[in-house]
């Protein structure tokens, strides 16, 4: 309900992020809070003139993205701007800096824009940044099990053949050695085979 | 052992910081240096702002405009430490050069480099050429004010008769190749960089324009300061031990293979080998131009903060049309400079270090005289 009353669907939104895919889950979050005017800016080249280009209200730009400087730039009034940039938040909103430098992302707004229209753009921009970091993490993590298995499975696969052992067998050793070595199983699997690539 | 979270911008002038988190000077001083590598001026800002960062190494402007509120946000810093002096050198894209070479002036001295480029830009508005575009990495910095400084000398107004942008430092090559800048006023080791790539030409070293320049400090949160003293105190000495012995000339070598780790500069240490000796190749052919104070990291007393360089950085500002001068923003400026908090946390006594008279040693055009900064914008305003 809230946003509804303070979206302004006419502000002009530029989203400076590398990462296209985090670059469209922003878009589409705003695109949907009704947000019409979204573009998304990959290429550096000439971010200034094309920042100036498109004129807009409000620059969203990943925290990893050595162009934050540039668009600091037009902190600075001079024949170059048209309407000078600052940063979104002021001394009273330091909650709202800390989260967003923490999310990963930093948002500029033509001066005299007031906080209140923007507020929800920043919002929403910090809760996805949010959500892709939490995104990667999973991935990251379901790649680096999927990777440990695969390495399980190698060893387990060495052990029956050299030693004859049944695939249960060949789990309970890695298991017993993992636990005596005070390592993880996977160390020991990977152990394992680099002993066996060595005897080949 | 006392953990600290310092962010860093990977350039040459990190030294410092780098061999005291490496080498065992934090560690002797029971603190252990988390380095984090950072990709803009602003995140180091945001970052110490928030106390992500308990400190960084911070363009000494930046510390200056940070706070005075200038730009952005009110950040109050503090620099209790000087990580070096010079380093920087302005890169001219070759038909530039060339262009300048052909008005005559002699191009190995300071002045006639900048008259050079103040002849070529003329005659080429004359022609109805485009403006020429040059770029720094940041508009608070030590850079900005050197290009502004030779464009000024060269009778030029920087704001109308050229476009200064801003090109953060991993663009500057391609930039320059593709046309997009004419030049650019950078620190180490980017100047080095382009010219390796062959698509520029140093025209001036930093201490040819200014001798004995600030440019980067160890900013760290004014509430840091107050809240642990002790603490910033062992941190200075950690950098004075290790600002002394990254200067020794026997241990650059060693300082340059540390540096040219990928979790650092990522470059080949020859090339950093050779700035930290204050040796650059001017073109890709060779041409080298020797500086002893090209990057200054600790000797004559650079490593102390000096209140005059805050004087002449924000006496800067005004020139730029960053700020309006008053007394007050000159008194605020100067306190960033912590001598004081270096002097106690080194147990010396005060001594006034750098060169008498200008703090700077400006080679050319209206000296700083940091007693009176209105007499020198009145000054430099008039020429």
């Amino acid at each position: 309900m809230r946003q509804d009353l303070t979206n302004d669907p006419g502000l002009k939104i530029v989203i400076v992020d590398a990462s296209p895919l985090r670059a469209a889950i922003l878009e589409a979050g705003l695109r949907e809070a009704g947000y019409v005017h979204v573009m998304r800016l990959a290429e550096h080249t000439n971010l200034l003139a094309r920042l100036h280009a498109i004129d807009p209200d409000v620059i969203l730009i990943d925290l990893e993205d050595p162009s934050r400087d540039v668009v600091e730039q037009m902190f600075q009034v001079s024949r170059e701007v048209k309407r000078p940039v600052a940063m979104f938040v002021d001394q009273s909103d330091s909650s709202t800096i800390e989260a967003a430098i923490e999310a990963g992302v930093s948002a500029y707004i033509v001066d005299g824009l007031k906080k209140e229209r923007v507020r929800p753009i920043v919002d929403m921009t910090i809760s996805r940044f949010r959500a892709f970091s939490r995104l990667r993490d999973e991935l990251e993590q379901t790649r680096t099990a999927l990777e440990e298995r695969k390495t399980l499975d190698r060893a387990k696969g060495i052990l029956m053949k050299m030693k004859g052992f049944d695939e249960e067998a060949a789990y309970a050793l890695l298991r017993r050695t993992a636990m005596n070595e005070k390592k993880r199983m996977v160390d020991i699997a990977q152990s394992v085979i680099t002993a066996a690539d060595l005897f080949k | 052992m006392r953990r600290l979270a310092i962010g860093f911008i990977p350039l040459t002038d990190a030294a410092v910081l780098v061999a005291a988190a490496k080498l065992g000077f934090a560690a002797a001083e029971g603190l252990e240096l988390d380095l984090h590598r950072e990709v803009s001026w602003a995140n180091i800002r945001d970052k110490v702002n928030v106390g992500l960062l308990d400190g960084a190494h911070m363009l000494a402007p930046l510390a200056i405009a940070s706070s005075l509120g200038l730009g952005h946000v009110r950040v109050p810093l503090v620099a209790p430490f000087a990580l070096n002096l010079n380093g920087s050198a302005i890169t001219l894209a070759h038909p530039i050069y060339e262009a300048m070479e052909a008005t005559g002036h002699n191009l190995s001295s300071g002045l006639g480099v900048a008259q050079a480029l103040g002849q070529m830009v003329r005659a080429r508005a004359a022609q109805g050429l485009e403006p020429l575009t040059f770029s720094t990495v940041y508009s608070f910095s030590t850079h900005t004010y050197m290009l502004r400084h030779v464009l000024a000398a060269g009778g030029l107004d920087p704001d109308r008769d050229v476009r200064l942008v801003v090109v953060p430092p991993p663009f500057t090559v391609e930039s320059l190749r593709s046309g997009l800048i004419h030049g650019f006023c950078v620190g180490s080791p980017w100047n080095a960089v382009a010219v390796e790539a062959g698509v520029g030409r140093i025209a001036l070293l930093g201490p040819e324009i200014f001798g004995w320049a600030p440019e980067k400090v160890l900013g760290v949160h004014a509430r840091f300061a107050e809240a642990e003293p002790d603490v910033l105190r062992r941190l200075v000495r950690a950098l004075h031990a290790a600002a002394r012995w990254s200067e020794t000339a026997a241990n650059h070598v060693e300082l340059a293979q540390l540096l040219s780790s990928p979790e650092f500069l990522g470059l080949p240490a020859e090339t950093l080998g050779r700035i930290l000796q204050g040796r650059l190749d001017t073109t890709q052919a060779g041409l080298p131009r020797e500086n002893r104070d090209f990057l200054v990291l600790h000797r004559d007393g650079a490593s102390r903060p000096d209140a005059r360089h805050a004087a002449w950085i924000y006496a800067q500002m005004v020139r730029a049309g960053q700020t309006a001068f008053s007394a007050a923003g000159a008194a605020e400026a100067g306190a960033v400079y912590r001598a004081d908090v270096y002097d106690a946390a080194l147990g010396t006594a005060p001594v006034s270090s750098g060169p008498a008279g200008d703090p700077v040693n400006t080679r050319f055009g209206e000296p700083f005289t940091p007693d009176d900064i209105d007499d020198y914008l009145r000054r430099v305003r008039s020429t």
